[in-house]
């Protein structure tokens, strides 16, 4: 009873984490949220675990509730990762900003742009 | 009409200066974007009419990006872009504006396997031709080439590109933006010369993988 609460508390936990995602990246968030429902339903009913642990060939329930488990850290590894993703592309924004006011001001430091070779564009 | 030729270069020290001077001897304006490099690119780069740099290395379709930004806020109206490696001819650059000129489209896609690829090793003609037909598949455009940095865009066409993918996976990106958009564009022979220098910096399998699992990362957030 101890354990599958505290085993509860934590699904329960990844769900809040999952739904909070949501927004952000939806397809992790629904396959945290599909898992830890998963996980949540044969904790509470350690017959149902065991009988789709045998018909999926694991053997126990409580191996199918661990294996469940790691892919819910899995995931939300994944999920670390996008989020990294995420924060590389507002730094690129905040450089590609710096770079392009630095390279401004030295522009508008030189003379005029250089002109085109005439008969190198459209012709107008 | 404003030509711009946008080059990335990420440690390009050696040939960086011998690219530059090969195009800006057909008269066209040139940016340079240094991306972040550790050697002497910058100073090499210095015959470039515009040098912008990143602070930090963020990959080269960053650098694209950033060099198509710039030529557009100074009223470029067509847009080339053209490796620093060294393995693209400067005089295909006429063949593509000429392509968009006369054709009225707004990109034009430089091949290799319309033109000439000399020395290029089999393993790469294996790899480009599995990466082109994933292309095709997943754009439906009608193309013969991938992951060729020669190409140019009309100052519409190059509007609508918003590179999200800083690294190798951004060339894929442009061709499933310029899908997207539902912009005309057309494929120009040109030449490809590889070079032990050019190979070493090439793409791998490893990459290619790479490349397919950033685009799938692209596809689970916003």
């Amino acid at each position: 009873m101890i354990a599958q609460t505290v085993i509860s508390m934590l699904l329960i936990g990844v769900v809040a984490y999952a739904a909070s995602e949501r927004r952000r990246s939806p397809v992790v968030a629904w396959l945290s949220i599909i898992a830890a429902a998963a996980g949540l339903y044969f904790t509470w009913t350690p017959d149902h675990a065991t009988q789709v642990a045998i018909w999926a060939g694991v053997g126990r329930g409580v191996d199918l509730i661990l294996y469940i488990w790691v892919c819910i850290s899995l995931i939300v590894l994944l999920n670390l990762h996008l989020k990294l993703r995420s924060q590389m592309e507002l730094v690129t924004v905040m450089a590609r900003m710096i770079a392009l006011a630095e390279a401004r001001r030295r522009f508008s430091e030189r003379s005029a742009l250089p002109q085109p070779v005439s008969g190198r564009a459209f012709p107008d | 009409m404003r030509v711009w030729v946008v080059i990335a270069a990420y440690n390009e020290a050696s040939v960086i200066g011998r690219v530059i001077n090969e195009v800006e001897r057909r008269g066209y304006t040139i940016a340079v974007v240094d991306d972040g490099s550790s050697d002497r690119t910058a100073e090499a780069a210095a015959a470039a009419h515009v040098l912008v740099r990143h602070p930090i290395n963020l990959g080269q379709g960053a650098a694209l990006q950033t060099g198509i930004d710039f030529a557009l806020e100074r009223g470029a109206d067509v847009i080339v872009t053209f490796d620093a490696d060294g393995q693209h001819r400067a005089a295909d650059i006429e063949k593509l504006i000429e392509a968009i000129r006369t054709a009225d489209v707004d990109f034009a896609l430089g091949s290799r396997f319309l033109g000439c690829s000399d020395r290029m090793p089999v393993s790469r003609r294996v790899l480009l031709k599995a990466a082109t037909l994933f292309t095709q598949l997943t754009t439906r455009l009608r193309i013969s080439d991938t992951h060729n940095g020669l190409r140019a865009m009309t100052r519409r066409g190059a509007s609508t590109l918003r590179l999200r993918q800083n690294r190798m996976a951004h060339a894929s990106e442009i061709l499933s933006q310029i899908a997207a958009s539902g912009l005309r564009y057309i494929e120009v022979p040109v030449t490809i010369e590889y070079s032990a220098y050019s190979l070493a910096k090439g793409q791998t399998v490893g990459d290619a993988l790479m490349i397919l699992l950033d685009l799938f990362a692209r596809r689970l957030y916003r």
